[in-house]
């Protein structure tokens, strides 16, 4: 068992760095800004929802709030940008780490919460954050914050019409929530998690244990959300609390993995590539109608998937778990 | 509007708590019931009113219908039961906008007069707006029915004991899916109900139910899931403080008195004010 | 030497070939992006857009006998009676979506401009992604003032900002006290997105200078389930006017809880938005009679200017509405835009952007009250002139400014 999983492991991070070799060289063939354009938000959705599958997934603490995150790093980037000149990269990190603070904080008291509780908990908390942001007058209120754009520089991130540097983010955020969810799946905490989610009750005697793990896991999954937002705002170069911190996010964060595979390592980067060129594609060909079409298209999919694969995609491929336990 | 708060998030305490099933298109059965109370008048000329009980009768087919040939599946799914029941009715949701939008078009609507819309008594310069005191009076008697449909007859009881142990019920010869489906049912008729009287004074479109479903939720839950008394306390809770809130703060936070609230009463009581599970 | 079918076919097709080629040396076409919501909850906004547009092309590209630019004879007379095409795109009101797609008709249809979009924020994120491409963007019908300040080339926008429009309501109050009407207090009431803020801030600082007092200035949330506590507030403030700036969903709720709540101002001056749109008035007119609103357009027009008219009953024709402040400020953002093309005699952006900063369109060879189009250095036509209108009798007349008006306001309201 323990040599089968060992192997499996080595064979994920070869599959993974052969992936990612092969992602950084489209763009040697794909030209065209838009499908550059799809292929950086499905590189960026990918990362986010491997962020967010390392708690909702592997902890299994559903967060419907991510947003939050998300748009904390992003306005932590640009307000300091903005506000005090300071260049995105430090802005980045700043984000992530006031996200992670804010996560653990949270984390406290909402890691008690059960099931509906706290998945509720998770959206009204996201909420609120959308509201404060939504009424603080220094922090653009509504009007959001328009990142001045001073043509293309490395140290500003921000480039006027080349995409390239985009999508290597993109792609690097997305290789590191990968990464860092094969290293933890394998770490001490990846036990116990696979040990609360098998068994609650024998969980509970680790006590402390758990719940700090936990813990870690909310300050990881907020951290990498966090740069991911400060990228989008870098990315679309305007920010208003509705485009970054909308419950929209929380469930595009969440779908991937959850059609994919939820609490997988590779289910996350499967539901991406297939989700979010299916949205934009089926934008571009019926949104012009305004009939809807896109909306009813886009709906029907996500209920078949996940009425015909309830764990996801994946299970397409897995092998039978029978040959495993005859070995 | 507490209690209107209260009558939206009845239908959803039946679905989503007594049977433990996460509904995330209950904004869009609003949405539907309100544009069928619309048509009915449009057409008919029946008032909203009148067609409360046709309404709720129409929902209650569409939410057994739903449940029998969607939400059955996805409850039977044996890994994240919780995470296929959330994704596989916010898909249904964004499906039900779709067609509501291409079938009525974006436009939006109101019943322009009804017998409720904009009347208003006034007692002693306290102005009680008729629409509002209509619907705490429907919401207030759907309550006190489902209370006793729940506690005091043997349908209530099946239904509860499908949620506690399916197995078991199974042997007694309680066919759970009848039980779920009039479940669903009755559930979707209590939104006709509120939808009903909503159409009465609310504007109508594609997208009107997700200004409400997050309250609901939220209502559902602060009472406590399991509880049809925790749903009704909810809303008459959820209004208060939306009004309180609207005086403190600007009225453009207001809601975060409700969602603040919401936390503190989980944080001190993690299973709601009268929740049982 | 026999000449087989099959030379006499390729011949054909070459020539074939070759003529299209040759003429679009000199244009055939152009295209115009349009980018609008046409999913979510403003998706109304957008399916009236692509009405008003394609009333536009058709007095573009056919030949009719307006007063307008480019209505006589067909297509762009610079670019040798090249046709416009019309691309739409749905921005679903995301700056997001609204970028890439702005991105996407650049580089993948080949717009020469684009034209939009209902949504301010979306307007910034799309007139950014202009100005990297060198492509000129016409904000019809944004009416957000820091638009225009952002220091862009490429921006334009004919219609008036809601500073302009909240300086000739308070004009407007100033010629009524000077008749001897008793306007001393204001109850401000708007939405929390931009539109609602910007007009807000306009409109407080405009009360600050005049010295009106502003005795309730609540700012709500869009698409609130209830108003209320709001309106509770407005009616124990009582003030001589109410301002409010609502989109339609808001403006219908506010209006029928302010029936139930037995509250009447005695004058309500409205920010447009909701309060131009058919579906409010339909929905709670009767409660509105005397309610005045700014605007940019007025059907009144049409007694004046006959072909104002005209093109409304093509548009009715389409649309099944009349003209309103969104949709004719749609229409005429389109006219101006094809004529500058059609005067910069090139597809070429910068050409075009040239051609749009020299325009200079008299106000009488539009359909608008406005004095003249004239675009200052930042973009912004300032001879936009707005209007105020009542609603009397299920319409809506002009009773500012004098030159325009038809009738005199009604006040206090009914």
């Amino acid at each position: 068992m323990d040599k089968d999983f060992a192997a499996r492991r080595r064979r994920d991070l070869i599959i993974a760095a052969v992936l990612a070799v092969i992602a950084a060289l489209t763009p040697l063939f794909v030209k065209d800004v838009v499908v550059q354009n799809i292929l950086i938000l499905t590189l960026m959705y990918a990362g986010l929802s491997q962020s967010w599958n390392i708690l909702s997934g592997y902890c299994g603490q559903i967060s419907l709030g991510h947003a939050l995150y998300f748009g904390l790093g992003a306005y932590t980037t640009e307000l300091l940008f903005t506000k005090f000149g300071v260049l995105p990269w430090f802005g980045m990190l700043a984000g992530g780490v006031v996200s992670a603070l804010i996560a653990m904080g949270l984390g406290y008291p909402f890691f008690r919460l059960r099931g509906h509780y706290f998945v509720i908990a998770t959206i009204v908390i996201a909420e609120i954050g959308l509201l404060l942001f939504h009424n603080w007058e220094w922090a653009g209120a509504a009007m959001g914050i328009t990142i001045p754009i001073r043509g293309d520089s490395w140290l500003k991130f921000q480039f006027l019409r080349t995409k390239l540097p985009y999508f290597y983010f993109a792609l690097a955020l997305c290789c590191l929530a990968w990464f860092v969810t094969w290293w933890l799946e394998n770490s001490k905490w990846g036990f116990w998690w696979r040990a609360v989610k098998d068994n609650p009750e024998a969980a509970e005697s680790l006590g402390v244990d758990v719940f700090n793990s936990k813990m870690g896991a909310a300050a990881v999954s907020a951290f990498l959300v966090a740069v991911g937002g400060s990228f989008y705002a870098q990315f679309v170069s305007y920010i208003d609390p509705e485009s970054v911190m909308g419950f929209q996010f929380s469930l595009l964060m969440a779908l991937p993995a959850v059609l994919g595979g939820i609490g997988t390592l590779w289910g996350p980067v499967l539901g991406a590539a297939i989700l979010i060129p299916l949205t934009e594609l089926t934008r571009f060909k019926f949104g012009g109608s305004g009939r809807g079409v896109d909306l009813i298209v886009y709906g029907t999919l996500i209920v078949l998937i996940s009425l015909a694969l309830p764990r996801g995609l994946l299970s397409l491929f897995s092998r039978p778990k029978k040959t495993g336990a005859a070995r | 509007m507490g209690l209107l708060y209260g009558l939206i998030a009845v239908g959803l305490a039946l679905i989503f708590g007594l049977m433990d099933v996460t509904n995330f298109a209950h904004g869009e059965f609003l949405m539907i019931a309100m544009y069928l109370s619309f048509f009915l008048f449009a057409f008919f000329a029946i008032d909203p009113l009148l067609s409360a009980p046709l309404v709720a009768a129409a929902l209650f087919i569409f939410g057994a219908v739903i449940y029998l040939l969607i939400v059955r599946f996805a409850m039977r799914a044996k890994a994240n039961a919780g995470m296929v029941q959330i994704f596989t009715t916010f898909g249904l949701a964004i499906v039900m906008r779709g067609l509501a939008q291409f079938f009525f078009t974006p436009d939006y609507r109101s019943i322009p007069q009804s017998w409720l819309g904009g009347k208003t008594i006034s007692v002693a310069g306290i102005f009680l707006p008729e629409p509002q005191l209509v619907g705490a009076l429907v919401s207030i008697l759907a309550f006190a029915g489902l209370y006793f449909f729940i506690h005091r007859t043997d349908f209530g009881r099946a239904l509860e004991a499908t949620r506690e142990d399916p197995g078991a019920v199974a042997l007694v010869g309680i066919d759970k899916n009848r039980v779920f489906a009039f479940g669903w049912g009755l559930g979707a008729a209590l939104v006709g109900l509120a939808g009903a009287i909503m159409a009465s004074f609310f504007y109508i479109y594609p997208d009107v139910g997700a200004s409400f479903a997050l309250i609901a939720y939220v209502t559902v839950a602060l009472g406590g899931f399991g509880s049809v008394f925790g749903a009704f306390a909810g809303g008459i809770i959820v209004g208060l403080v939306e009004a309180v809130t609207a005086l403190v703060l600007p009225p453009s936070l207001k809601s975060v008195g409700i969602y603040a609230v919401y936390l503190l009463v989980v944080f001190i009581r993690p299973r709601g004010l009268f929740g049982s599970i | 030497m026999t000449i087989t079918r099959r030379d006499v076919l390729l011949g054909a097709t070459a020539t074939a070939a070759l003529v299209p080629l040759a003429a679009r040396a000199q244009t055939s076409e152009v295209v115009i992006g349009v980018i609008y919501p046409f999913s979510g909850g403003s998706a109304q906004q957008g399916v009236d857009a692509q009405k008003a547009y394609e009333t536009s092309l058709e007095v573009i590209n056919k030949d009719t006998d307006f007063d307008l630019p480019l209505a006589k004879g067909e297509g762009l007379p610079g670019l040798g009676g090249a046709k416009v095409r019309l691309v739409f795109a749905d921005h679903q009101a995301d700056p997001q979506k609204g970028r890439a797609e702005a991105e996407r008709l650049i580089t993948q249809e080949k717009v020469s401009a684009i034209i939009g979009t209902y949504q301010s924020a979306v307007a910034v994120t799309v007139s950014q992604i202009c100005e990297r491409y060198q492509v000129p963007f016409v904000s019809a019908d944004n009416s957000s003032p820091s638009l225009h300040r952002r220091g862009l080339k490429y921006y334009f926008r004919a219609a008036p900002h809601d500073e302009m429009y909240s300086a000739a309501m308070f004009d407007f109050f100033d010629a009524m006290k000077k008749k001897g009407t008793k306007i001393e207090t204001l109850s401000l009431f708007h939405e929390d997105t931009i539109f609602g803020t910007d007009s807000g801030n306009a409109q407080a600082k405009i009360a600050g200078e005049r010295a009106y007092k502003i005795v309730t200035d609540i700012k709500y949330r869009a698409n609130s389930p209830s108003l209320s506590a709001e309106v509770q507030q407005l009616k124990s403030a009582n003030a001589d006017v109410l301002m409010p700036s609502s989109y339609t969903t808001d403006g219908i709720l506010l209006v029928k809880t302010m029936a139930e709540l037995g509250y009447k101002p005695n004058a309500i001056v409205a920010q447009d938005a909701g309060f131009s749109e058919k579906a409010l008035y339909d929905a709670v007119g009767d409660k509105l009679e005397g309610v005045i609103s700014r605007g940019t357009f007025s059907l009144d027009l049409a007694q004046k200017r006959p072909m104002v008219g005209k093109i409304n009953e093509m548009f009715k024709t389409r649309s099944g509405k009349d003209f309103n402040d969104l949709t004719s400020r749609q229409f005429m953002g389109l006219i101006i835009l094809a004529d500058a093309i059609s005067r910069a005699k090139s597809t070429d952006g910068e050409k075009i952007r040239d051609a749009l900063a020299a325009t200079d369109i008299p106000g009488e060879q539009t359909i608008m009250p406005w004095k003249r189009v004239k675009f200052d250095e930042m973009g912004q036509n300032n001879d936009a002139d707005p209007v105020l209108l009542q609603y009397i009798g299920g319409k809506f007349v002009t009773i500012f400014p004098p030159q325009a008006a038809i009738a005199e306001a009604v006040w206090p309201m009914k």
